[in-house]
């Protein structure tokens, strides 16, 4: 379903300096793919690049078998969860959700319900009046998966979603999104700093360092991997 | 994709170039104009304009001195003395200056410091001893929130070190005070120096003649009675030049001063030592900063408040200083926001040097001040149109001009901010054009907009330097009928008057804040 072959990104660093990035994977429809590795390696940069923020000097980007990189963010099929600031402070939670289906917020009765839907299952129903200030860390989390929901889109990108939160709460929401992206058949990519995210989230796990996907594997067997010596200077790292 | 910069900021920046470079061609013109003469540029050898010069220096050097002297006094008690009742309600007071127009302040400094006042200063206030008090009225409690969050910064710990260590307060002051404000004292210190250098209501009103006249007051006698045009062109580009030397010597600071628009300032609890020191500090300050406010109020409330409240010239000033401060407010908004559009997506794609740029080209009136810009104006078109006709354009551009550094400070950090938290996200949710402003940018913005166009208001309607220079009987502001009125010695009237602008000022000041700002702060 995601397909990026030879994507290519030249990062001018202040100092002057010319960093390369070139990257290749795919992720097929209900996966989720975990995207690890040093910090500076080019993980959130890849998913810039794939939404869109970004401007690749090459490549391809295909979702679904049409090519996406020469749209604008707003035109790619997909859904992208920040770290945080992922829902505007002064409105509520409902209209936070309902801005990903429709910005002038016009919403059929249908449009309605399926929020209302999705709040209930990730169980923020009744909390609709709200305001991002009085929910928690993880109720926040939650409202942008919702909104994710909604918007069936085929790509989500996740942005280390999770960092701020707790183990517990990870772990929770972790689940979450295992089942919703199983349930709408997306292709999620997910980018996180902590190994075990990886291990709970996903099948495949790929491993960025220095602007390069070095090994995609099993989730388990990447872990264990120790011939490659960035991956274990990395997981003996963190 | 990269989002492309708003065309929209390079119309900004062609229009406050052509508002700048117009008036200069005015003044490098000078040659053109009738009566000039080649030795008239060698301005060094008239005594005239040597007493001018060496004056508008000195009462600059003492009023900085004096300011910054009392200020590291007045911010080390406050900071020191913690949190303490009240303590907002000074900060407010000392946020008052910035919108007191200078000459309902330089009433209020009369009534207490005058002959006839409450606390006669020497034989008569007019003159160094007049200046000095406004200077210090108005820069004090500016250097006193500028010089706060510095001391504010010191951590708490180096107070319990130096507990620990038996530091007497020489030993605090030299080890730790001293070493986090030295490398920002030069820069607050240039800010007051170049206020007090380009003021020019003050100078006008207690300057109290020749002998104490400063370069932008001896301008406006230049061209107002004088009729003498090339003296003044020849003073403002000297002006100009002074201004260009500290702008240079600005920029090559480390470290500029962040004046503080809004009032609130973190609480530190401090030491209890020297309570009563610092209580009186504090006490005195707020004195010799409510005084004159205070001193204002009563005289006109014991002034001919019906005769003055009916004679319709006063509501037609009103109308005009409205006008004035309306109108400013709106462009100095639109361009500032305009700006600092461009400018944050700059910033947030790492451009900081452009952006940095961008946002210097708002604060263009450091360089090149009100009265410059007016003079340069004035002589281009006196030549060529009736200037009556052209009053309230030039004025109100001007104006415009004096609070956009005003507008990029309050804009510019929640632009940014915002930028960079909620652009992508826009983005990504297709969240563009009206559908983006009324539900994201707006909500975000109110708050700080309402807050930039109440001080631009409040800086237009108070100006007395432009509208001196254009102003007519036809076309008279409330700042100037008052200065009318103090240099007829209609002094009862002339309190009234204060009093009506003060209030007319705060009421737009806080009707804008309000209501454009909305009574709620959106939580980030």
């Amino acid at each position: 379903m995601l397909h990026i072959e030879q994507l290519k990104f030249v990062y001018h660093s202040q100092s002057g300096l010319n960093t390369e990035m070139l990257f290749n994977l795919s992720a097929a429809p209900g996966e989720i793919l975990s995207i690890i590795g040093p910090s500076g390696g080019g993980k959130s940069t890849l998913l810039n690049l794939i939404a869109g923020f970004l401007p690749a000097q090459s490549g391809i980007i295909r979702i679904d078998d049409k090519s996406v990189q020469n749209l604008g963010p707003a035109q790619r099929p997909l859904t992208m969860v920040f770290q945080q600031h992922n829902l505007f402070p002064h409105l509520d939670l409902f209209t936070n959700v309902a801005l990903g289906i429709n910005p002038s917020l016009k919403l059929t009765d249908d449009q309605q319900d399926e929020i209302h839907d999705a709040l209930k299952k990730l169980s923020l129903d009744g909390l609709e009046k709200r305001k991002p200030g009085q929910l928690s860390g993880g109720q926040r989390q939650r409202v942008a998966l919702a909104r994710a929901l909604v918007r069936r889109q085929k790509v989500l990108l996740l942005d280390e979603p999770f960092a701020a939160l707790g183990p517990a709460l990870r772990q929770e929401l972790i689940e979450i999104l295992k089942s919703l992206v199983e349930q709408k058949s997306m292709a999620a990519l997910l980018v996180s700093h902590q190994p075990e995210d990886a291990l709970l989230a996903s099948k495949r796990t790929a491993f960025i360092h220095q602007g390069k996907v070095c090994a995609i594997d099993e989730t388990s067997k990447l872990l264990n991997n120790t011939a490659e010596k960035a991956i274990r200077e990395y997981l003996g790292s963190v | 994709m990269m989002r492309r910069q708003p065309v929209s900021a390079y119309w900004v920046l062609s229009i406050i170039g052509l508002a700048v470079l117009t008036p200069m061609a005015g003044l490098l013109a000078v040659g053109r104009l009738p009566g000039f003469e080649p030795g008239d540029l060698q301005f060094w050898s008239s005594s005239y304009i040597r007493r001018v010069l060496l004056f508008s220096f000195w009462q600059a050097f003492l009023s900085t001195l004096i300011s910054l002297t009392l200020a590291l006094l007045v911010a080390r008690s406050i900071a020191k003395r913690g949190d303490f009742p009240l303590r907002n309600l000074l900060l407010r007071l000392f946020g008052l200056p910035l919108v007191v127009p200078s000459i309902v302040a330089v009433m209020g400094i009369i009534s207490v410091y005058g002959s006839a006042g409450w606390f006669p200063v020497g034989r008569s206030l007019y003159g160094l001893n007049g200046i000095l008090i406004a200077h210090v009225f108005f820069n004090l409690p500016l250097a006193v929130r500028l010089l706060l969050p510095v001391w504010q910064a010191i951590p708490e710990h180096y107070d319990q070190l130096a507990e620990q260590l038996r530091f007497t307060a020489w030993q605090r002051w030299i080890h730790i005070e001293w070493p986090t404000l030295r490398e920002n004292i030069p820069g607050v210190a240039l800010l007051v120096f170049m206020l007090c250098l380009t003021s020019f209501a003050v100078v006008l009103t207690l300057g109290g003649g020749p002998r104490s006249s400063t370069l932008e007051v001896a301008i406006y006698q230049s061209l107002r009675f004088d009729f003498d045009p090339t003296q003044a062109v020849v003073l403002a580009l000297l002006q100009l030049m002074l201004c260009l030397l500290i702008a240079v010597i600005g920029l090559s600071l480390q470290k500029l001063p962040e004046v503080e628009i809004s009032i609130s300032v973190n609480s530190q609890a401090g030491a209890a030592s020297n309570r009563l020191y610092h209580n009186s500090v504090i006490l005195v300050t707020a004195a010799f900063i409510g005084m004159p406010l205070l001193a204002m109020i009563f005289d006109a409330l014991r002034g001919p408040v019906i005769d003055v409240l009916s004679d319709n010239k006063l509501w037609l000033a009103a109308t005009y200083t409205l006008l004035i401060g309306f109108a400013a407010a709106f462009c100095s908004v639109l361009a500032g926001w305009l700006l600092l559009r461009t400018s944050s997506v700059l910033a947030n794609h790492g451009k900081i040097r452009q952006a940095k740029w961008l946002e210097l080209v708002g604060s263009v009136v450091y360089v090149v001040p009100p009265l410059i810009l007016g003079t340069g104006y004035f002589v281009l078109l006196s030549q060529h149109v009736v200037i009556a006709d052209w009053v309230f354009p030039i004025v109100i551009l001007i104006n415009s001009m004096m609070g956009l550094p005003f507008v990029i400070k309050v804009l510019s950090p929640v632009m940014r901010k915002n930028q960079m938290r909620y652009d992508n996200l826009c983005n990504s949710l297709a969240l563009h054009g009206w559908n983006k402003w009324r539900r994201v940018d707006w909500p975000l913005l109110r708050k700080p907009l309402g807050l930039a166009a109440a001080l631009v208001s409040a800086l237009a309607m108070g100006d007395l330097g432009v509208i001196a220079l254009f102003g007519s009987a036809d076309t008279t502001t409330l700042p100037l009928m008052l200065y009318q009125q103090l240099g007829a010695y209609r002094i009862p009237q002339a309190a009234v008057t204060a009093l009506f602008l003060l209030l007319l000022c705060l009421l737009v000041f806080w009707s804008l804040e309000r209501g454009l700002g909305g009574r709620k702060d959106v939580t980030h």
